[in-house]
């Protein structure tokens, strides 16, 4: 949860952060040094992240053990603090008895570049740019729909899907489905069906698509990813008498994505479920 | 949808133009020409406002009642059309009958700069850039959370609550309330106390502000107003207390704040009334009604 390399709120332990740089380290050297995250700022990550009891929590750098404890007591989740630092272990697990959730949560003493991510549904961290730049292909590759929770730091190119400000920047990134590529989809929209081609571009969960309907190339519009979420809307004008808009939304699925479509808004708006696959 | 006579040749210079923007600014006079809005505008704007049979909507500039007659075929809402063009106006009558609402909307035959409409929840507008601008100190007015929507033209300072691209951009606006001045705040917050004096800035709907406290200041995170809604996050040492509320009036706004997260929240109500120093009770006007 942890971190900044010019800590002055914390000149004791930058202190000896600097002098274990200097000096050779007894211990594996530590990329993070241990900041405490306010309660408030704890609380607020986890809120941000719409943590359950369903929810199993990451905390990479977990310091003293303080979010993975506040998800298990505030949140009813369990979960799993990873540090480097062996006394930190200690007195996360010795915080769990006192706060009465060791059943729910485990510290362990471990790299974090080592540490199986794929577990989690909600990651949380507090680690330095550098750390979160070589993490950031990983958490990519996680299970769309895994949130991501920091503060302070964000991730670069990566934009965050929700910011909040409570005395500190708290951010919320959404792990999105892989959508780039070619899909088709056949359309069963009276009185005609409807061939429907999408080819998607993808950065991170920014999205974009171009769209044949019939063979017609077509504007794609409000092009939104979260998680396994798409949506989109196309203007249908095939018939100029009758043009309406489709509004697609829908779930992926690795090569499926499927959903609802609604062509047209108000009492005149019909909707019909859409499926379209990937073309290898 | 558009007022004036104007018609084909400035329908055609509009058209070719691509962009009416260019040939505005500068020329407050120029009418807005007639050029109605096609069916999937007109589904976008009333989709975007989310019309439904509680609303009553106004198209002010209504060319041949499309708007108005959409959202009472459509949507089951009531409407009211406000059109320059007289002949547009009758024009929309036979629409209305011929499309069966004709006692759901009425048509006036008028100017919208000067036109009634304080009874709407949904204001439709498709007006060229000048008459938007000419029109905002009325809509500010209406009572808080009317929706605005615009197409294609919005307003140069006031920002649009949701904005929407599909072919042509779509402006959502939400009348805020307004809030913006000293109010006393009186709510159970454990270690912060239970009046707190509490100032708010406000631009349109962008608000900020803060609470004072015997020695110190708690700004107001998260600051939000859209409509009548109001909510806002106070941090103490331990915990934030996050407010939400409705703005019931000039002089006050209450609600629910909670305190801490999950399993450790606690609910309480909050109130807050205006402070109105001496002198300055006629600047505050009741909300209109």
């Amino acid at each position: 949860m942890t971190v900044t390399n010019l800590n002055l709120a914390n000149p004791f332990r930058a202190g000896l952060l600097a002098v274990g740089l200097l000096t050779a380290p007894a211990v594996p050297a530590q990329d993070v040094p241990f900041v405490p995250t306010p309660q408030v700022t704890v609380d607020e990550m986890l809120r941000l992240a719409g943590v359950g009891p369903q929810d199993f929590v990451l905390d990479l750098g977990s310091g003293d053990g303080r979010i993975v404890i506040t998800a298990a007591r505030k949140f009813g989740a369990r979960g799993t603090g990873v540090d480097l630092d062996y006394h930190l272990v200690i007195q996360s697990e010795e915080s769990a008895r006192q706060a009465g959730v060791e059943d729910r949560v485990k510290f362990l003493q471990q790299d974090l570049f080592k540490t199986d991510l794929g577990q989690a549904t909600v990651i949380t961290m507090y680690l330095l740019p550098a750390v979160t730049r070589k993490l950031v292909p990983s958490l990519l590759n996680l299970k769309p729909g895994t949130r991501i929770v920091s503060h302070d730091f964000d991730l670069g190119d990566w934009k965050p899907d929700r910011k909040t400000y409570i005395r500190k920047n708290v951010f919320l990134w959404i792990v999105p489905a892989k959508v780039a590529g070619r899909w088709r989809a056949r359309l069963a929209l009276p009185p005609i069906e409807r061939q429907l081609e999408l080819e998607f571009t993808q950065r991170f969960q920014e999205v974009d698509a171009h769209a044949r309907l019939n063979g017609v190339p077509m504007q794609t519009w409000e092009v939104k990813l979260e998680g396994d979420r798409v949506s989109f809307a196309l203007v249908d004008s095939a018939d100029r008498e009758n043009e309406a808009t489709l509004y697609f939304e829908g779930r992926v699925s690795g090569d499926v994505m499927e959903g609802n479509l609604v062509r047209g808004a108000g009492s005149t708006r019909v909707t019909a479920p859409w499926r379209a696959v990937r073309s290898k | 949808m558009r007022r004036a006579w104007f018609l084909a040749l400035a329908a055609l210079a509009w058209a070719v133009c691509g962009s009416a923007g260019a040939a505005t600014p500068g020329s407050p006079d120029v009418p807005t020409p007639y050029v109605p809005s096609t069916t999937v505008a007109v589904d976008e704007m009333l989709r975007l406002a989310a019309v439904g049979p509680s609303d009553l909507v106004a198209d002010l500039g209504s060319g041949d009642g499309r708007v108005v007659i959409a959202a009472a075929r459509d949507y089951g809402a009531r409407g009211l059309g406000i059109e320059l063009d007289a002949r547009l106006v009758e024009q929309s009558r036979v629409h209305a009958r011929e499309a069966g609402v004709e006692e759901r909307v009425s048509f006036r035959q008028g100017d919208v700069l000067v036109a009634d409409y304080r009874d709407a929840t949904v204001v439709t507008l498709y007006l060229l850039p000048n008459l938007v601008e000419k029109l905002k100190p009325r809509l500010l007015d209406l009572r808080p959370g009317t929706r605005i929507v615009a197409h294609d033209y919005g307003f140069s300072d006031w920002k649009p609550d949701r904005r929407v691209v599909i072919s042509k951009s779509y402006m959502l606006y939400v009348v805020p309330a307004k809030v913006g001045g000293k109010w006393r705040l009186e709510a159970e917050l454990p270690g912060v106390g239970h009046e707190l004096d509490f100032d708010l800035e406000q631009s349109f709907q962008e608000i900020r502000g803060g609470a004072r406290v015997t020695g110190g200041y708690l700004p107001a995170f998260e600051a939000r107003l859209e409509g009548d809604r109001i909510s806002f996050v106070l941090v103490d040492g331990t915990a934030s207390h996050r407010f939400e509320g409705r703005v019931t009036s000039s002089l006050e706004m209450q609600g629910e704040v909670r305190s801490g997260v999950g399993r450790t929240l606690a609910a309480n109500r909050w109130r807050a009334t205006r402070v109105i120093g001496v002198g300055e009770a006629d600047d505050v006007k009741p909300v209109t009604q």
